[in-house]
């Protein structure tokens, strides 16, 4: 969850209004109309229902553009206080020193559908036996239909001793937190760099959103350690709170093999408990309740994480089962229809379904919570069905990266035939480069 | 089908990060279009080969230039659908220079 972080909009900004009206004004209007229509869109669904959307990330904003289409009449309101709007699978990128930390900085304003209603206010509590949203100004919304697209909270208060402010300094690094922490953790790993040292790369037992940037994040530092020339002095090693670092098993080989090569070591159940930034001594603590303390000169903290407390402490979030302690709203996994509130839906990282919290499980998802809202408001059961896909430009160095493609079984989905995913290459780099944001653009507008 | 929806998207969304200087090339390109075409005795045939010999430099040059720019190298390219995307993205450079090659060469060549 990002504070509010007003930036101008940057030259070379599609989303910049000034361009946007430059466009029109040289009469390429017609040309950016026929780019934007859809390829089919079937009749809109008539109505007066008030759709609450809670939050204003890639969901909320691409499932608002895509319900301005398919109902008329339908009043929309988004509410989040963000003003900020980030590109969130650039921070690997910023957080490594290819990308430039305005890349991944727009303003919300530009983002949001025409005739939306926008309140500016974060979402407090969900009171689904009364369909309302109430916000933290107090206000209380009334909704016919709610889809949650709150995004999740990310723990580190799960860690003792973490201080989100403190990173950049000391060797403290988290891709997590904000543009502001990825840039930072770029500063802590040039001058980690350049010395070489110890290396502690963490990660959770919880569910994560972009399960790959542990593992990015971790062949990245490899790499810059190899480019300044300090590899030999230097060690890096992985802590993983789990039995492996990915959930899929054939990634999880194929990266530990690589990692094995590239003399990466590995060690598993050792989740991160405590931190102390000032003497550079990590804590990790074994199931069995063993702890051990690292010293370090380089430590990447990847949070626990869970949803956010208005969903948690909420009738919406699951109950029982392996959703429950993370407190993730419960969905069914292939409607994402609300299984005992049929009139809320939800998106993106809030979701309590296996696996899959990115950017590209929001493109395959958002045209199915749109599609199963308006058959909803239509009166009609919700006939849509996500099999789960996510996506992961694993990058394996500067310049190369494997495009891996998968559904909740855990299952590779190759996106064209002849696409290997265990396979590095330029074409998946150039596509976490240069190309995913411009996609990304094209969901959040609700177009692909 | 929705692949191709998807890349078209990406294009236009490449396209409106880049639209002032799209614009400005699109005005010199018609520019050049027009002072052509209303030349008379303009070789348009004869300019052909000029303007193929620049395309032929330009998808090269793009060739060998493109991964570096991307902060990758030719090192990189491990198996066919790398070498298939960058000979696109070099075809795309050379069809760009194309077009502004051929009414330049075509009025030389009068």
């Amino acid at each position: 969850m990002q504070g509010p972080h007003p930036a101008a909009p940057r030259a070379g900004d599609p989303s910049d209004p000034a361009r946007r009206r430059w466009l029109r004004a040289l009469g390429l209007a017609p040309v950016a109309v026929a780019a934007a229509a859809p390829p089919t869109r079937a009749a809109a669904v008539k109505t007066n229902a008030h759709i609450v959307i809670a939050g204003s990330g890639l969901g909320g904003i691409a499932v608002a553009h895509r319900l301005g289409h398919l109902l008329d009449g339908a009043r929309i309101t988004i509410v989040d206080r963000k003003e900020e709007h980030n590109y969130q699978p650039g921070y690997t990128l910023v957080a490594t020193g290819v990308w430039p930390v305005d890349k991944v900085r727009d303003r919300n304003a530009e983002l949001q559908p025409a005739g939306v209603e926008w309140v500016k206010d974060a979402v407090a509590a969900f009171d689904p036996a009364a369909n309302t949203v109430v916000t933290s100004g107090g206000q209380r919304i009334r909704y016919d239909f709610l889809v949650v697209a709150t995004g999740l909270h990310l723990d580190y208060a799960q860690i003792e001793g973490m201080d989100v402010a403190a990173i950049g300094r000391d060797g403290l690094a988290s891709v997590y937190a904000s543009p502001q922490a990825a840039e930072a953790t770029w500063a802590a790993m040039q001058t980690y760099a350049a010395k070489g040292g110890n290396a502690l790369m963490t990660l959770p037992a919880t569910p994560l959103k972009c399960a790959g940037a542990p593992l990015k994040m971790t062949f990245m530092l490899r790499d810059r350690l190899r480019q300044a020339g300090t590899l030999d002095k230097s060690k890096v090693q992985f802590q993983s709170a789990l039995g492996n670092v990915f959930g899929i098993k054939a990634i999880n080989d194929n990266v530990l093999e690589r990692w094995k090569a590239l003399g990466i070591e590995v060690e598993t159940t050792q989740k991160l408990v405590a931190v102390d930034i000032g003497a550079r001594r990590a804590t990790f603590a074994s199931p069995e309740g063993d702890k051990q303390q690292l010293p370090y000169d380089f430590l990447h903290v990847v949070p626990p994480m869970r949803a956010i407390d208005a969903v948690k402490n909420s009738d919406l979030a699951w109950k029982e089962g392996p959703f429950a302690a993370g407190g993730w709203l419960e969905v069914d996994k292939s409607t994402l229809q609300h299984r005992r509130f049929p009139n809320v839906f939800g998106i993106g990282d809030i979701n309590g379904t296996p696996r899959g919290k990115t950017a590209a499980t929001v493109k395959k998802s958002a045209p199915i919570v749109a599609h199963n809202l308006a058959e909803a408001v239509a009166g009609r059961k919700p006939d849509a069905a996500f099999d789960g896909y996510t996506s992961c430009p694993l990058i394996v160095r500067e310049g190369s990266a494997m495009l891996i493609e998968f559904d909740y079984d855990g299952k590779l989905q190759p996106s064209l035939p002849g696409l290997d995913p265990m396979q590095d290459s330029y074409f998946a780099w150039l596509m976490k480069y240069r190309l995913l944001k411009p996609a990304y653009l094209a969901v959040l507008k609700g177009r692909v | 089908m929705y692949e191709i929806w998807l890349v078209l998207n990406i294009l236009w969304e490449l396209a409106l990060g880049a639209a002032p200087w799209l614009i400005v090339a699109l005005a010199v390109w018609l520019a050049l279009m027009v002072v052509a075409s209303r030349r008379p005795g303009v070789g348009w045939r004869s300019g052909l080969a000029g303007t193929v010999l620049v395309a032929v430099v330009v998808a090269i040059a793009a060739f060998l230039l493109v991964p570096g720019l991307t902060r990758s190298s030719l090192g990189e390219l491990r198996y066919w659908v790398d070498w298939v995307n960058l000979f696109g993205v070099a075809l795309g450079f050379a069809v760009l220079a194309a077009a502004f090659a051929w009414p330049l060469f075509a009025m030389r060549r009068r």
